[in-house]
């Protein structure tokens, strides 16, 4: 293995531990929720891995009650301080990167209000791809940014999605004949937030199926935050 | 294989690849010629409605 495959590969991994610790707790399992349990602070992938996973990383604290392990919110907020600060959209950033990057900040704002000081001001990301790009395309970006569907976050990102809420259930349909149940479990999670998803669509068979037939640990967090903040795939 | 976590990549090349997977491209997709899937039925189906192999006549006593 070459040492940036081996690099991937150790960064991937991390990810997949820290999801899999994100969707036990949204299942209300395991010890109070802490990132910095999650993912250990000494190793350097973690701020990584914080920056991927996005708004994600501190869903278990939208829990109803979800205070999260005792003094944890400090360290938690100096690891997604670390995050946002090392890993900035780029020159030429991708709209994903920049929209996940306001994702964490605002989450970081809205769930652990007491340590948000000093975070980086929220970029404005470009959105005129909402209403222009194909089906398709649109899908699969906007199942990328599926850690953005948490209650009261991205509330202008929902309400323009709602207007596309059909083309996005074609490319849930899409997704899981594709067999590609990330994105088929990304944008389940965003159907199941919107508020006009076509019951035709069946998505809780769809998303029980999804989770059925995925072993994927971050696919996990998307069909437990659809069953545990909105209701569906139960 | 275990996993060497304590091996730190670069800073640039971690960037790069916290990049990548916020926004990797979709993977292909694996779909089925439909014309193959036709062609080894109807294999299948000759097969099946084959007449069986002649074997040597047993001797009746």
């Amino acid at each position: 293995m070459t040492e940036q495959a081996q690099g991937a590969a150790a960064l991937n991994a991390v990810i997949a531990d820290a999801a899999s610790g994100i969707a036990l707790a949204l299942r209300g399992e395991g010890d109070p929720y802490a990132l910095t349990r999650t993912l250990p602070q000494e190793d350097a992938l973690s701020p990584a891995a914080v920056r991927v996973l996005g708004a994600d990383a501190l869903a278990p604290y939208a829990l109803d009650g979800g205070r999260g392990a005792d003094g944890a919110g400090s360290a938690d907020a100096a690891m997604v301080r670390q995050a946002l600060t090392a890993f900035p959209p780029g020159d030429d950033p991708a709209a994903v990167s920049t929209w996940s990057y306001r994702g964490l900040v605002e989450a970081t704002r809205a769930l652990l209000p007491a340590h948000a000081a000093q975070l980086p001001p929220a970029p404005d990301p470009a959105d005129d791809w909402l209403d222009t790009e194909p089906w398709p395309r649109l899908s699969h970006r906007v199942s990328q940014l599926a850690s953005l569907a948490l209650p009261g976050l991205a509330g202008a990102l929902t309400d323009r999605l709602s207007g596309r809420t059909e083309d996005l259930a074609r490319g849930f349909v899409r997704a899981v004949r594709r067999r590609d149940w990330q994105q088929a479990a990304g944008l389940g999670r965003w159907l199941a937030r919107l508020p006009q998803t076509p019951p035709s669509l069946g998505l809780d068979s769809g998303l029980r199926f999804v989770q059925q037939m995925s072993g994927d640990p971050r696919a996990a967090v998307h069909l437990t935050a659809a069953r545990t903040f909105f209701g569906r795939g139960r | 294989m275990p996993m060497d976590r304590t091996a730190q990549p670069e800073t640039a090349a971690l960037a790069a690849e916290v990049e990548g997977l916020m926004s990797a491209p979709e993977p292909d997709g694996v779909f089925r010629d439909t014309r193959e899937c036709g062609g080894g039925l109807l294999l299948a189906a000759l097969l099946l409605i084959s007449p069986p192999t002649p074997r040597p006549k047993t001797e009746t006593k």
